[in-house]
């Protein structure tokens, strides 16, 4: 089973971060880590969210105290770590294939929005896969092309989820006025987990050599 | 999540630890080790200490602020 590393944060100088996370790329294999996906917030330019995908479900631990993953964070300047989501994917839907899907707008516009958040201990996740398949229609109607669960390793009852949407203005109707799948995206925010995250993809870093 | 990337810490042993009675970073880090590495996890800890006192300040809510979210 594969492993993904997600973090929510702030650099200072987006420019030098960018610099410092592609130059560690040739380190990434060593990790087991085949590549990295950067978004950037719409609201706030210093904003990213960055999941790093690993073939093999690698000791989290030993992944995290890695001198690599301090060196990414010394050399762009983050001084505070954030929080590390780390779990594995349970639901991948690709909703545009849908018949009637909005097909004929331009990917390049999509947005994403990213949640890491509780959904409840008793069967929550298998609950949220449930409500998401019975609401798959209202979902690619209202532009969510893909919809995508991660369960947290470390707590079966956390999850990091990420929606790509097809517009900024679906993004905006969508949570404002969200489903009752997605009643999650209100736990966002609260404690150590993050505000919710809107973004566009930056891009999608293949790690050499893998 | 993990919090304390040093040792590997996550947000439920944090806040177990919070739940037992732990009011500062310090204590914390005596109760299960977070934040008493490197120290570069605090703002998280002290997020979640401010998250689960009975009466948040009201300049630092708990939940912030976010784009699009509801009023």
């Amino acid at each position: 089973m594969s492993l993904v590393l997600a973090a929510d944060y702030r650099v200072p100088d987006f420019d030098h971060w960018w610099a410092a996370l592609t130059a560690g790329l040739p380190r990434l294999p060593g990790l087991g880590a085949h590549h990295v996906v950067v978004y950037r917030s719409l609201e706030d330019a210093s904003r990213v969210f960055v999941t790093i995908g690993f073939r093999q479900r690698s000791p989290v631990d030993a992944l995290l105290r890695s001198p690599l993953m301090f060196s990414w964070f010394d050399s762009a300047g983050v001084d505070e770590l954030p929080p590390m989501f780390a779990g594995e994917a349970v639901e991948k839907l690709d909703l545009d294939l849908l018949p009637g899907a909005a097909a004929d707008i331009a990917a390049e516009g999509a947005v994403f929005v990213a949640t890491i958040a509780p959904v409840g201990r008793r069967d929550g996740v298998a609950r949220l896969r449930a409500s998401v398949h019975a609401a798959v229609t209202r979902l690619a109607d209202s532009g969510v092309r893909r919809f995508w669960i991660y369960r947290a390793l470390d707590d079966q009852a956390e999850v990091m989820i990420l929606q790509e949407i097809a517009t900024e203005r679906q993004a905006e109707q969508w949570i404002r006025h969200p489903d009752a799948a997605t009643a999650f995206m209100a736990e966002a925010g609260v404690g150590a987990y993050p505000p919710l995250f809107v973004g566009r993809l930056v891009q999608v870093l293949e790690v050499p050599g893998t | 999540m993990y919090i304390c990337l040093c040792l590997g810490v996550t947000t439920g042993t944090v806040q177990h630890a919070i739940d037992a009675g732990a009011r500062s970073t310090k204590q914390v880090a005596e109760a299960c080790g977070a934040g008493s590495i490197c120290g570069r996890c605090g703002h998280t800890i002290r997020t979640m200490i401010e998250a689960a006192a009975p009466d948040p300040p009201a300049s630092k809510p708990a939940r912030l602020r976010r784009r699009w979210g509801r009023s």
